[in-house]
């Protein structure tokens, strides 16, 4: 039984970069290093759909569509991420988490 | 279709399409509105008289239902009762309406809202025909609201004058003050029994069917709704303000036909009333109470419209009283009844000459028209001294035979006080009516001392009745420049009162004449047969001798050469006062008023309202505003954090969702 034909292998390396992203959510204070990470989370989940698509799913096309639909939004929201950071910084000078604190209660 | 059924239903829509026609299109054509409301009271007119003929001597009555409201528990018809009670009643109510729409003619000629009257008119004729006529209770009671709503609109009819507009509040509060007992009768009633048919109601009482304190707490609850409309102690005290309306208004509504819908009422349902030996007595009682008050307040009224007012109030208790014997001794509802015809005839022809005099010396104080000479007008006096016979009970008048019926009624009972005091009312009865009449017929010297102190009404409701007939403040000139002015005799009529005004006045004053000796025929047709009245010389006499006794104490007073003009009254000071200020009811009312209902259920209802709902609205608001501040510590403008509370939260909801199966 080849690796890389198991369905398993896939859903590991998947879990693997989910924790990655989510770790780099939680930990890093830059804002691009976390919008990085979010990447990574939706490249984990793109690749579930496609591994559940290839072993179980009948329909060959699903997982697709649904990873391309991924991509599409993924890149608008790098998009709007971006903008929204270039605004950070131009109020804060700074693109670290840390300085944003104007709605501390 | 049924042609009695038509005219029926003709008598109840014709009015009301009259006066939706009149309120949408025609109000502001005096010629046009006066057009169509006459042709919609003259047909009814004539179905009445015709449908009196052709069922004269019925012997079952004719009824007529449609389903209105049905569900499985109750059942409400929608229909017409035609029977002799409900004949005679429409045939009065139609008659006396055509007569006023007649006189108002004249009466109410060039006053702006003359469209707007007559749409009113219209609409009480419809609500009173349909009440007469109705089928059951409920259809009964919503007609009973209608003739209410049109008796509001009808009395504030010039609201210009704020006397005129808090009158017609009044008149509606109160009586609705007791229409809340009769509804509750109503749902009573429906919830044990189940039905509110009049002729269901009547037999299954009369056979016993009915458990006797059912019979007892309805008749008692319906009773407040009679005592509301027909005026009865302690809640008459509507009934003189609402002489603020116009005359024609008052001898329809207020003496002939709306406030003898509550002894039609109590007519109507005899049988069932009559069942409860309990509330006869206490309706006994009432009405009793009500005569002997409002005769004395009569004695010093001097506003010709208020003493007939009284004397209203005085005669319907009259008539409940006739009724609620007839029930104690089982007797027959025809005295009360027969005295509530001839009252109509009688009472409707004294104020529509109280209405002639007050057109023309524009005033209603009776002690200024004697001075300004008011028996010069011929018609209005002779017929207003007919009036005041009947009303006395002189023979031949129509008013003889009925009071004596009713005195008889009385004299049945084992206990002989009713009867005294029915016949001290007639006593009372009589001495204010002709102080009145002699006031009018004699004028004294202009140098009379007594002019000074009635020439300026120092009574509370006096002063805001001098300007009833014209000037009502709304400042139209062309009301009172043309041949309506007041006082100056511009009328270019010998007799100085308009033949619109007077030919209503002969036609009443001929069936106050001859009413009287209808008395048999009217019983076969009621009862089915005459049951020859026994009536001993000691009763006839007495009830003759004090009517004679109360005009000759008039006489005395006020009529002869010597006379003091002062009252024999006058003697006791402090009576006078209570008479005047009308034995305190109002004030009562004022005081019960302030004290219960300002002061102690408005008041909590306010406090209820601005503490209990307003502030557990706020209460909420505040909460929230208070609960954010308190709680936004956890917003630490730390975002990793919130993220990480976040992950472990669905990281425990995962984790015990999976280990949880």
């Amino acid at each position: 039984m080849l690796l890389f034909n198991q369905l398993e292998t896939y859903l590991y390396v998947a879990l693997v970069l989910f924790f990655i992203g989510l770790y780099g959510v939680l930990a890093r204070r830059n804002l691009i290093a976390i919008l990085i990470s979010v990447e990574l989370i939706l490249n984990a989940a793109s690749l579930n759909f496609m591994a559940f698509n290839r072993f179980l799913a009948p329909h060959p096309a699903v997982g697709q569509v649904i990873a391309l639909f991924i991509m599409a939004v993924a890149a608008a929201e790098a998009a709007i991420a971006l903008s929204i950071i270039i605004a950070v910084y131009r109020k804060l000078k700074s693109v670290n988490v840390e300085q944003a604190t104007e709605l501390r209660g | 279709m049924d042609p009695i059924l038509l005219g029926c239903l003709l008598c109840v829509i014709l009015p009301l399409v009259a006066f939706g026609l009149i309120m949408i299109f025609t109000w502001r054509r005096p010629n046009l509105s006066l057009a169509i409301s006459l042709v919609a009271s003259t047909i009814p007119l004539i179905i009445a008289w015709t449908m009196l003929f052709k069922l004269w001597g019925i012997k079952e009555p004719l009824i007529f239902t449609f389903n209105w409201l049905v569900s499985d528990l109750v059942k409400v018809p929608f229909g017409f009762l035609i029977d002799p009670v409900s004949l005679i009643m429409l045939v009065i109510v139609a008659t006396i309406s055509w007569l006023i729409q007649i006189y108002s003619i004249g009466y109410m000629g060039g006053d702006p809202g003359f469209g707007r009257y007559y749409a009113d008119l219209s609409l009480f004729a419809m609500s009173m025909l349909g009440l007469v006529i109705s089928s059951g209770l409920l259809q009964l009671y919503v007609f009973w609201e209608l003739v209410g709503l049109s008796s509001y609109l009808l009395i504030g009819f010039w609201y210009e004058k704020f006397s005129a507009s808090e009158a017609g509040k009044k008149a509606f509060v109160v009586t609705r003050f007791g229409d809340v007992g009769f509804f509750m009768g109503l749902v009573f009633l429906t919830i044990f029994f189940g039905s509110l048919d009049i002729a269901g109601l009547n037999a299954a009482a009369a056979s016993d069917k009915m458990p006797p304190w059912l019979i007892t707490t309805s008749a008692l609850l319906i009773f407040c709704g009679i005592a509301g409309k027909s005026a009865q102690f302690p809640i008459h005290v509507w009934l003189p303000d609402a002489m603020e309306g116009p005359t024609p208004v008052s001898a329809l509504l207020h003496s002939a036909t709306m406030v003898a819908a509550g002894v039609y009422l109590l007519t109507r349902i005899f049988p069932f009333m009559a069942a409860s030996a309990t509330a006869m007595l206490i309706i006994l009682a009432i009405a009793t109470l009500t005569m002997i008050l409002s005769s004395t307040i009569g004695m010093v009224a001097t506003d010709i419209k208020q003493v007939w007012a009284y004397s209203t109030v005085s005669q319907l208790a009259f008539m409940a009283m006739g009724l609620s014997a007839a029930g104690l001794a089982h007797g027959t509802l025809f005295a009360g009844y027969f005295h509530l015809t001839t009252h109509a005839a009688f009472k409707a022809l004294l104020f529509l000459c109280a209405g002639a005099f007050i057109h023309h010396f524009g005033t209603n104080n009776f002690f200024v028209m004697s001075k300004e000479g008011g028996r010069k007008l011929t018609i209005p006096m002779v017929t207003v001294t007919i009036a005041a016979l009947a009303l006395c009970g002189i023979f031949p008048m129509a008013g003889f035979f009925s009071k004596e019926l009713i005195l008889g009624t009385l004299a049945h009972l084992d206990n002989k006080i009713w009867v005294l005091l029915g016949l001290f009312g007639a006593f009372l009865t009589s001495y204010y009516t002709f102080r009145v009449i002699f006031v009018m017929l004699f004028p004294r010297a202009d140098d009379h001392p007594a002019w000074e102190q009635y020439w300026e009404e120092p009574e509370p409701h006096g002063h805001g009745h001098g300007d009833d007939a014209h000037g009502h403040g709304h400042g139209d000139a062309h009301a009172h420049d043309d041949a309506h002015g007041h006082g100056h005799g511009g009328h270019g009529d010998s007799h100085g009162v308009p033949w619109v005004m007077s030919f209503p006045l002969l036609v009443l004053a001929g069936f106050t004449l001859v009413l009287g000796f209808l008395q048999t025929p009217l019983e076969t047709f009621l009862l089915g047969k005459s049951e020859p009245h026994e009536m001993s010389f000691v009763l006839l006499a007495s009830a003759v001798g004090v009517a004679l006794a109360g005009i000759g104490m008039a006489w005395l007073d006020w009529g002869r050469k010597t006379a003091s003009w002062q009252g024999f009254i006058k003697q006791i000071p402090a009576l006078e006062t209570f008479f005047i200020q009308k034995w305190y009811i109002d004030h009562f009312w004022r005081w019960f008023l302030d004290t219960f209902i300002y002061g102690v259920f408005s008041k909590w209802f306010t406090y209820n309202d601005r503490r209990v709902v307003d502030g557990g609205v706020d209460a909420v608001a505040f909460s929230c505003i208070g609960g954010g501040r308190w709680l936004s510590f956890i917003q630490t403008a730390f975002l990793q954090f919130n993220l990480l509370f976040m992950v472990v939260v669905l990281a425990a909801v995962g984790i015990y969702l999976l280990m949880g199966r």
